[in-house]
């Protein structure tokens, strides 16, 4: 064993970290080097010194200032708004995780650039892509021109189709009824409003018949509200004018 | 080769901690709950309990002139963070560990506002060599040569040596890797030894 390779170990060595095959090479290296030896006293004699230097008392002060700062950081918090604290108390508890945040915020982020140039390059180059971009499922084809393949229990599409009919058909119902009323009150307006009015049932008839699935449904919708509009209004004017003839006002 | 007489080897020896400041789990978590409710009591109870520790480190890394501030400031930083206290590590670990960033933080502050240096005669000050194997002075000369050494070195050799922590303590506490530590342990007591000169018995 050399010198060097004794006073890379010294300090391990002291410490009682070496096990003891090693330590007694070390020690019979010191029994015949001066040299070492007298490093090896001098690291000894400054590990017994540390180890003994006395604690310390802080000063009595000590204490006090603690509170007064405790206090003043006191009176700090109760001038900041709330929504300062809140966050502040949200940071305090996220703060510890803010690498695994950061390291998951890039993932995603990288995840959604390769998801969205994987979808670009799909649509660019259908053909020559393996996997087929994601495909929405189709509901509501509008009156197929020809019979529906035959159904069979548990075919989704089928059901969706239905469903989707369905839904069509209660939102056209709904605008017919409201029609229905709206045209019971139309002959008591003006014909500045009729015609008004007429145009506007025009325009939603046209939409519906020339729109397919959702967009139709939309249009049904629309009308709807548009048609919930008129016939509270109307209601509030007719209501307007009872309680002005039953007070006598014009 | 001559042989040298087996009790003038030196041997190794263990550390002998401090009496742990730090009470079982269940009562730093008590303790910690009452803090954060803001019971008086408990809160002069927890200073107490690591008022020597936290002022004695900072007063051995920072100096004497600013460990007062500096253990306030770690004081303040405990019971202001207690909510925030995960109980990922120990109470003290925690503590330690805010009493040497504060302290280290403090000496790069003061650092880029004014250079100290060390006089050489200071450092031959330091140096002189013992006029008997018990040396009445070494602990004096101990306390002028830790102030010589860079920050590192210091907070090192107080959290190991002086105060006896473990080195999977001292890494937890400095934030690095256990070898890093003991390598930094040893490189900080080769400067000390250049420091003081001689200070072991001699055979």
């Amino acid at each position: 064993m050399t010198c060097d390779d004794v006073r890379a170990k010294l300090t391990a060595y002291l410490d009682g970290e070496l096990e003891d095959d090693r330590g007694s090479a070390i020690r019979g290296h010191l029994r015949g080097c001066d040299a070492c030896r007298h490093m090896a006293a001098d690291e000894a004699a400054l590990r017994d010194g540390l180890r003994s230097l006395p604690p310390l008392d802080p000063p009595n002060a000590l204490w006090a200032g603690i509170q007064r700062r405790l206090a003043a950081e006191e009176v700090a918090d109760s001038d900041r708004p709330a929504w300062r604290r809140a966050l502040a108390r949200f940071a305090a508890r996220w703060r510890p995780l803010a690498p695994q945040l950061a390291l998951g915020s890039a993932a995603l982020a990288v995840a959604v650039v390769v998801l969205a140039v994987h979808h670009r390059v799909g649509t660019i180059d259908e053909p020559q892509v393996a996997i087929a971009p994601p495909v929405l499922p189709k509901v509501a084809p509008p009156a197929p021109p020809i019979a529906p393949a035959p159904t069979i229990d548990g075919d989704v599409t089928a059901e969706l189709a239905d469903d989707a009919a369905n839904r069509t058909a209660s939102y056209r119902q709904a605008a017919e009824e409201l029609v229905s009323t709206c045209m019971t009150a139309r002959a008591s307006w003006t014909d500045d409003r009729k015609a008004v009015f007429d145009a506007k049932l025009a325009g939603f008839r046209k939409s519906a018949a020339t729109a397919n699935g959702r967009a139709r449904d939309k249009v049904y919708r629309d009308m709807r509200s548009y048609l919930q509009g008129v016939a509270i209004r109307d209601e509030v004017t007719a209501n307007d004018r009872r309680l002005a003839g039953t007070r006598g006002l014009p | 080769m001559t042989e040298t007489a087996i009790d003038s080897i030196p041997t190794p020896a263990l550390a002998e901690p401090r009496p742990r400041v730090s009470g079982s789990l269940s009562d730093d978590a008590e303790l910690i709950a009452a803090c954060r409710r803001g019971e008086a009591r408990a809160m002069e109870m927890l200073y107490h309990q690591f008022k020597r520790r936290v002022f004695g480190m900072a007063h051995r890394i920072v100096g004497p002139n600013d460990a007062e501030e500096v253990a306030q400031e770690v004081f303040v930083r405990v019971f202001r963070g207690l909510a925030a206290f995960r109980g990922d590590a120990a109470l003290s670990t925690w503590i330690y560990r805010l009493t040497v960033n504060a302290s280290l933080s403090h000496l790069a502050r003061r650092g880029r506002r004014q250079e100290v240096h060390t006089s050489d005669e200071s450092l031959a000050e330091l140096a002189a060599p013992p006029e008997t194997s018990r040396d009445p002075g070494l602990a004096s000369r101990i306390e002028a040569a830790l102030q010589a050494l860079p920050p590192g070195y210091r907070a090192i050799l107080v959290l190991h040596d002086v105060e006896g922590l473990s080195h999977e303590e001292c890494a937890t506490i400095l934030e690095c890797r256990v070898g890093t530590c003991k390598s930094q342990l040893h490189k900080a007591r080769a400067r000390m030894r250049e420091l003081l000169g001689p200070i072991g018995e001699r055979s």
